[in-house]
């Protein structure tokens, strides 16, 4: 698929990827920004995610409200989010209108308000927003682990943040966020779609050559110490199933070990598109943690994860509990799958099949232009719009043996912080 | 190449009245298969609720000569998926794959359909399973405001009453006969199928001739018929305590109206305006932007064979609850008022053409679109037909399905929060 993408870089660093694709007549323009929760200082917790917000509250040409009503007009649909690495947003449009896109984001790129009034606004907001998270039972146990697993690393909260800092962020401190980490040298753009591409970056360069580079951005921040025993947590509240979560620290998706780490995922659960939308389809009934875990009656769902990520991120694993099932049973379990694959290796079937499905979760998530610019938008945030044909490369020539070490290597007690969410009526 | 061109939908009826609807999506590397038979939870006792979504979930746990593990090794070791389920009004059953895989899954969703075995160790695995599931959406606001809803909107008589899933109760009481039993309903006189991709359509209708044509059924078609629901009277509310949340989310609701009932498209217009357009539509306007009280506020209608509900929801802070509910009255009582602005209904009309195409960008989109259009009879020109029937609704009738359906002093609401 990089094959066919334009690469330009303009004068003010920001990298502008286009493809053609003419399968429908429809455009997607993608911003993607190198910021996430990952950039947070402590007591600034949850601070990206609110200024995702705020791009859509308004700039001198594009008053708030008026941006969701502008796409609609257009026949487009658009979005943000926000993640522990990248922030983006998309709108996808009728092919003839995507220059409504590129117009949108290089004025919020630069020009956002953020009026006083629309920042108390959107305060509570985020606060219901985390509250309606705090309403799963998972949330809890998630940020437990998270908040185990990491004790240097901002990776340890969460990307809502703490409702403490929403409830102390000024005006001031999100504007000073936005103007650190919204540069066009921090930026990159994607277009995707029915399109001339030469033409297309003419107006990509029109919307932004003007914007001026900022500064250097922030150091990265601290690294994750290697932990050196295993961290447990358990959470008691109302809840209708006792859940099981383990996150083992891993590399980042750099690493020459993030491949056969994600094979060793699918072994265990499936190959996955590696991006947020999805559009694949269901892999895990046929992989190793479904027989042992769903079928065996201990779980009635069980799971497992590897994050592309910045920095060392979780490799994970979980479960839901079957009624009357003690969590422990449920932890044993997957860790005995964990161990078999340490042990033994995995056979060349399972790698055979593992390609096969990520050959086949690509081809599913190319369907639609705006999966196809996430996928490239996203790596290049993390890494290199490449990596989405050189990770297909790289899993081609992972071996079986190499999956039994990374399992032996990252995959250890001491690496490993395991969550409990019993249910307690009490609590 | 056969000689249907792209763009163009070849509909073949199979001797056994099953409808195909085939269509050549050039250049895409996969297909899509959607399906569905209408048959569904509407036709199943009230005693025996989650009936029809057992059914339909118990289709692949083996078919055929195929064990529920050796289906999902030889789909999922390709990359490929089926699946199946049971709804309220239609079953529904779906396959994805590259294309050259095209044949198995088609194999595969025929002997679902036709030949399913309902083995006895995988009926209880499923029944575990739909028990945790139902353990976990008792302790969902969200599934409990909408059940409280659905039991105030209805009699206890009518197929919307009941969640579709059924109860602890109901679904521990199922038998595998009962499943077998159900399944007998399902009849390729009831049922369609769109495949989508790059594919030959004349193979295509082969293919399935040869996957369905001997699937005969003796018993005279019975499909789901939907009655009306007797008028709402007053203002009935329920409050569902539930300890350990943190957010109550609230459902307001009326009876809305039957996808074929002649004044549909006004009030389809009249919901993007009052709840869908942009971020929710006036509602969410009010309620997320202006006021600042929840994440999200929208509103939606379900119309389908049967009228369903026309709603609004929004997940609030218990001590916002109330400010929400007067914020959403006063909107819907000002929409029926005034109605649309000039510029709302331009906009809707804009959004609903232009945003077309996006739906109709992928093999998914485009099968989910021909079933649609195959259910409710609308033609095979109706894609090109729907621009100019969304063009023709004016402020006139957006008001008077807004008068008709929408009220703030007959309706239901159910608040399902914190202690």
């Amino acid at each position: 698929m990089s094959d066919s993408v334009i690469a330009h870089t303009l004068p003010n660093g920001m990298l502008v990827l286009l493809k053609e694709a003419h399968g429908a007549p429809v455009a997607t323009s993608w911003i993607w920004y190198r910021v996430g929760s990952r950039n947070e200082a402590s007591g600034r917790t949850g601070i990206s995610h609110w200024v995702e917000h705020m791009l859509f509250k308004g700039t001198p040409q594009i008053p708030a409200g008026h941006l969701d009503r502008l796409v609609a007009r257009n026949g487009g649909v658009f979005n943000g989010f926000t993640w522990i690495d990248y922030t983006a947003y998309y709108e996808t449009l009728p092919a003839d209108r995507i220059a409504l896109g590129l117009q949108i984001e290089s004025d919020r790129m630069v020009n956002a308000l953020f009026a006083e009034e629309e920042v108390e606004s959107e305060r509570t907001v985020i606060i219901s927003e985390l509250e309606g998270y705090a309403n799963e039972p998972e949330t809890w146990l998630d940020e437990a682990v998270k908040d185990a697993a990491f004790t240097r690393h901002p990776y340890r909260h969460p990307v809502i943040g703490y409702r403490a800092d929403l409830e102390a962020m000024t005006r001031a401190d999100l504007y000073d966020h936005y103007q650190t980490f919204y540069m066009p040298n921090n930026a990159v753009l994607v277009l995707v779609g029915d399109f001339n591409a030469d033409a297309m970056l003419r107006q990509a360069e029109a919307a932004f050559a003007d914007l001026p580079a900022g500064p250097p951005l922030p150091q990265a921040p601290t690294a994750e110490p290697t932990p050196q025993a295993e961290r447990r947590v358990i959470v008691r509240r109302p809840g209708p199933a006792a859940y099981v979560q383990i996150g083992y620290l891993a590399p980042d998706c750099r690493s020459p070990d993030f491949a056969p780490l994600a094979i060793l995922d699918s072994a265990l659960s499936g190959a996955k598109s590696l991006t947020f939308m999805g559009g694949g389809t269901q892999t895990n009934r046929s992989a190793r943690l479904y027989p042992a875990l769903v079928e065996s009656g201990l779980a009635a769902s069980a799971w497992s994860g590897v994050t592309p990520s910045r920095d060392p991120y979780l490799f994970e694993l979980g479960a839901t509990a079957s009624e009357g099932v003690d969590p422990a049973a449920v932890e044993a379990a997957l860790i005995a799958e964990v161990t078999k694959i340490q042990q033994d290796g995995i056979a060349e079937s399972e790698l055979a099949r593992t390609r096969k499905q990520m050959r086949a979760q690509v081809a599913y998530s190319g369907e639609s232009v705006t999966n196809q610019a996430m996928q490239l938008g996203m790596w290049e945030a993390l890494d290199s719009y490449r990596r989405v044909d050189t990770l297909l490369d790289e899993l081609a020539s992972v071996s079986a043996e190499d999956v039994r070490r990374v399992a032996q290597t990252y995959l250890t007690s001491h690496r490993r912080t395991v969550g409990y969410f019993v249910p307690d009526e009490s609590a | 190449m056969s000689s249907i061109e792209p763009g163009t939908t070849l509909r073949h009826v199979l001797p056994n009245g099953m409808v195909a609807l085939i269509r050549r999506n050039p250049g895409a590397p996969t297909v899509s298969v959607r399906g569905e038979i209408r048959v569904g939870a509407a036709m199943e006792p009230v005693e025996q609720g989650g009936l029809a979504v057992f059914t339909g979930a118990a289709l692949i746990r083996g078919a055929g000569e195929r064990s529920f593990q050796q289906i999902v090794a030889e789909t999922e070791g390709r990359g490929c998926s089926v699946s199946a389920g049971g709804g309220v009004q239609a079953s529904g059953f779906a396959g994805k794959a590259l294309s050259e895989d095209l044949p198995l899954i088609l194999e595969v969703l025929a002997d679902m359909l036709i030949r399913p075995t309902f083995p006895a160790v995988e009926v209880e695995r499923l029944r575990s399973q739909f028990l945790s599931g139902l353990r976990e959406s008792e302790q969902d606001t969200g599934y409990r405001a909408s059940i409280a809803a659905q039991a105030m909107l209805y009699p206890a008589s009518h197929p919307f009453s009941q969640p579709s899933g059924g109860t602890l109760d109901s679904v521990a009481a199922i038998t595998r006969d009962d499943l077998a039993r159900f399944h007998r309903r399902y009849h390729p006189a009831l049922t369609s199928i769109a495949v989508v991709g790059d594919i030959d359509p004349l193979a295509v209708v082969a293919e399935l001739e040869r996957r369905f044509a001997g699937w005969q059924i003796t018993d005279a078609p019975e499909a789901v018929y939907i009655p009306d629901a007797p008028p709402l009277t007053g203002i009935q509310r329920r409050d569902i305590p539930m300890p350990g949340k943190v957010q109550a989310d609230l459902i307001w609701g009326v009876h809305g109206l039957r996808r074929a009932a002649p004044d549909y498209y006004a009030a389809m217009v009249a919901n993007m305006i009052l709840g869908q357009i942009g971020m929710g539509g006036r509602l969410g306007e009010q309620v997320r932007e202006e006021q600042g009280m929840a994440y999200y506020c929208y509103s939606d209608i379900e119309a389908d064979l049967g009228a369903g509900p026309w709603m609004a929801a929004a997940g609030v802070s218990p001590e916002n609850v109330e400010p929400a509910i007067e914020a959403i009255l006063e909107e819907i009582d000002l929409f029926r008022q005034d109605g649309p602005t000039d510029e709302e209904l331009d906009d809707a009309h804009a959004y609903l053409t232009g945003s077309l195409v996006i739906g109709l960008e992928t093999s998914d989109g485009i099968a989910g679109s021909l079933l649609g259009i195959e259910r409710h009879g609308l033609g095979s020109d109706y894609i090109a037909r729907y621009p100019a029937i969304i063009a023709a609704i004016d402020h006139e009738q957006v008001i008077a399905a807004a008068q008709k359906y929408l009220s703030t002093e007959v309706y239901v609401l159910a608040v399902a929060g914190p202690v």
